[in-house]
């Protein structure tokens, strides 16, 4: 049941994709509107499947397989808030591609291992894995418009006027939302990390542990806090502050896959 | 009797890169000096210079002589590089040329409107110099009267986008609206004023005006709604501007990107976009290597305005249908100026060998005749040069589709023996004859 559901929603998700990069050669309102129904459409699909999930595991989903459909489903979530705020559809040639992407390996693989021990189940861990999640979402799609700008800013700066020039935002808007992204996935992030180390000091180990998930994550935290400073204090914009973001978004995804797949015990114990 | 044939030699946005467009960009002391070179030689001639365009119109009797002489002055000012970037146009290909340029169909934005004042312009300092004189003029204003039809008749200049609104356009693409945005304009010409008025029509938030001479700046400021600055402090506004729109005619550039540089730290980052209207180029090319700088010059609009000029296309093939109308319509006119001053000429040479031959024949019979018989003789003397010059009269007034000068009158002219030489005293020659003028 919940697997059909996902197979629709994911089967919508490509042809809005296609429907986006469509709508890059060819600026007509209907694909925008194609686009917004099947995300919306797949992501009431995908919300109904992960709501299943949720209650038949009892607590959470957990596992690769639901990790990376949850972040996913809040990329596009995402997404598609920020197209009805702004009306910017073209962002939707990024992120629904990438979506997609992260989605099918997920629901070819189904269940998979779990990174959490039925001992660290605990009632605020919930909240612990959806900030991280929500996080991380945010994140993927301010990568994806930090790789629109410098995409734009290539352009722009080579005078080269080629398709992307005529269709995507302008810098000044590229660099905005990017900065708010990265605000936002910046306070999941500092979340998490608290909620992390709450865990952390009552599990077994202790507060400080050693492991490819925490280390990787602080140092992403590092990154793009020092990002947002040097924005604030630094006079830091466009291109330089969109490498970083594209690198500290590497570094988290690094840290997302270590806890499912650990690199040298990668989950709390 | 060899007519004037109009040649053009010049180079365009289209032939040739700024780099070569910006040494040949003659200030007005260097343009009277070419005009008065070209007109001791006897041609007339027309030197349009313009951003986009260096284009010298001559009228000459021997085109060959004329072409050598001017390619001499280009070359000797662009070197020999330049030359390789020329187009020639001569007789009817030079008339379409002018006529599309003036009517902004040679232009890098389609329709601008810029180009027709800049061609009127440079009419008037001909004249001024003496350089231009009968053909040229005639030839100038029938280009305008084109100009008129393609703006009045077609959408064409109703959706140009002037190098300023393309301007405009690009800075959307950097910062999504100009609202509230700071513009510097540098040099308070013509292209700086009509930049001024599509940045505020855009919605920039304050205008600043820096100009070598203040008082021009005031002036632009006060009708646009600008502050002024100081420009000795130049660089030293960039730190509040957002754009920059530059279009002076100084020789070297004002922004390089060492002078540039250590003012981009007050900024915080904020990009700053420079528009060079200017050729030779008021901004070097290497400012747009620094971090947040974007540089645009004269040919990178073009590109911008490329984008889309597609819209316009359909209304150019119109406006192209109006040249090629106009073009044969002053040829016509042509033909029949070249044929007037003949057939007068002829008329006049008629007459006065009829009206020598019937006082010979008076004198000769003396008082034998009665008033009327004598009348009688000279009715018959007119009627005669009447019905056999009729038909030429009617041919010569008729012939003009050709571009080329009127072949017709030129074979009358020299089957009569006529020529301005003789200096047969006929009015309309005197006035409108380009040629009896010329050769005098």
């Amino acid at each position: 049941m919940t697997h059909s559901l996902l197979s629709i929603a994911c089967h919508a998700y490509g042809l809005a994709a296609l429907v986006y990069l469509a709508l890059l050669v060819r600026p007509v309102e209907a694909l925008a509107w194609a686009g917004r129904l099947m995300v919306g459409g797949g992501l009431l699909l995908h919300g109904v499947a992960l709501a299943f999930l949720w209650t038949d595991q009892g607590s959470l989903p957990v596992g690769m397989a639901q990790g990376f459909s949850t972040v996913a489903f809040l990329s596009l979530a995402i997404f598609l808030a920020l197209d009805v705020a702004y009306r910017r559809p073209v962002l939707g040639a990024f992120v629904t591609p990438l979506a997609v992407a992260v989605l099918v390996p997920g629901v070819l693989l189904r269940g998979g291992s779990s990174p959490l021990d039925v001992d660290g189940r605990q009632p605020l861990l919930p909240v612990h894995v959806s900030v991280a999640l929500l996080g991380l979402a945010a994140f993927a799609v301010a990568a994806m418009v930090a790789a629109m700008y410098l995409l734009m800013e290539r352009q722009v700066k080579g005078k080269k006027f080629g398709l992307l020039f005529a269709r995507l935002p302008s810098l000044q808007f590229l660099d905005e939302l990017h900065r708010k992204l990265v605000l936002w996935g910046f306070l999941a992030l500092s979340l998490t990390l608290v909620s992390g180390a709450f865990f952390a000091s009552r599990s077994p180990g202790g507060l400080w542990q050693w492991e490819w998930k925490t280390v990787a994550t602080l140092v992403a935290w590092v990154v793009f806090g020092t990002t947002l400073q040097a924005r604030m204090f630094g006079g830091w914009r466009g291109r330089r502050v969109a490498l970083l973001t594209m690198a500290g978004f590497g570094i988290l995804l690094l840290s997302f896959l270590s806890s499912y797949a650990p690199l040298g015990g990668g989950a709390f114990r | 009797m060899s007519a004037m044939e109009l040649l053009c030699i010049g180079l365009s946005h289209k032939s040739a890169p700024v780099e070569v467009r910006e040494r040949l960009a003659f200030g007005e002391t260097r343009l009277t000096e070419a005009l008065a070179e070209l007109r001791h030689t006897g041609m007339e001639a027309l030197w349009l210079s313009t951003c986009n365009r260096v284009e010298v119109y001559v009228a000459a009797e021997d085109a060959e002589v004329a072409r050598a002489r001017v390619l001499a002055q280009l070359a000797s000012a662009g070197g020999e590089q330049a030359l390789s970037h020329l187009y020639e146009h001569r007789g009817e290909a030079a008339m379409v040329h002018l006529f599309r340029v003036a009517s902004s169909l040679d232009s890098m934005v389609l329709g601008e409107p810029q180009i027709l004042g800049q061609v009127k312009d440079a009419l008037e300092l001909a004249q001024r110099e003496g350089a231009a004189r009968g053909e040229l003029v005639r030839v100038c204003s029938a280009a305008f009267g084109t100009a008129k039809r393609v703006r009045t008749e077609t959408a064409i200049g109703r959706s140009a986008t002037s190098m300023a609104s393309a301007a405009v356009e690009l800075a959307a693409k950097i910062f999504g609206s100009l609202e509230g945005r700071v513009v510097l304009l540098v040099g308070a010409g013509e292209m700086g004023e009509l930049a001024a008025r599509h940045l505020a029509h855009a919605g920039a938030g304050r205008l600043l005006v820096c100009n070598r001479t203040r008082e021009r700046a005031e002036r632009l400021a006060a009708e646009v709604g600008a502050e002024v600055r100081d420009f000795a402090q130049l660089h030293a506004h960039l730190a509040a501007a957002d754009v920059v729109v530059c279009s002076t005619a100084s020789p070297l550039p004002l922004f390089t990107r060492e002078s540039v540089a250590p003012y981009l730290k007050g900024r915080r980052g904020r990009p700053l976009f420079m528009v060079d209207l200017a050729v030779p180029r008021d901004i070097a090319p290497d400012v747009n290597s620094l971090d947040g700088v974007y540089a645009y010059d004269v040919d990178d609009i073009q590109k911008v305005v490329a984008e889309n000029a597609a819209a316009r296309a359909a209304e150019a093939e119109r406006a192209q249908v109006i040249v090629a109308e106009e073009v044969v319509r002053y040829s016509r006119a042509r033909a029949l100026r070249d044929g007037v001053p003949v057939l007068a000429q002829l008329r006049a040479r008629a007459t006065e060998i009829a009206s020598a031959e019937v006082e010979r024949t008076l004198a000769l019979l003396g008082s034998e005749l009665t008033d009327k018989q004598r009348k009688s003789v000279a009715a018959m003397a007119n009627a005669i040069v009447n019905k056999l010059l009729h038909q030429p009269t009617m041919k010569l007034r008729a012939t003009g589709s050709a571009s080329e000068p009127n072949r017709l009158a030129d074979a009358a002219a020299e089957l009569f023996g006529l020529d301005a030489a003789d200096d047969v005293h006929v009015p309309q020659a005197a006035t409108t004859g380009v040629r009896s003028g010329a050769k005098q």
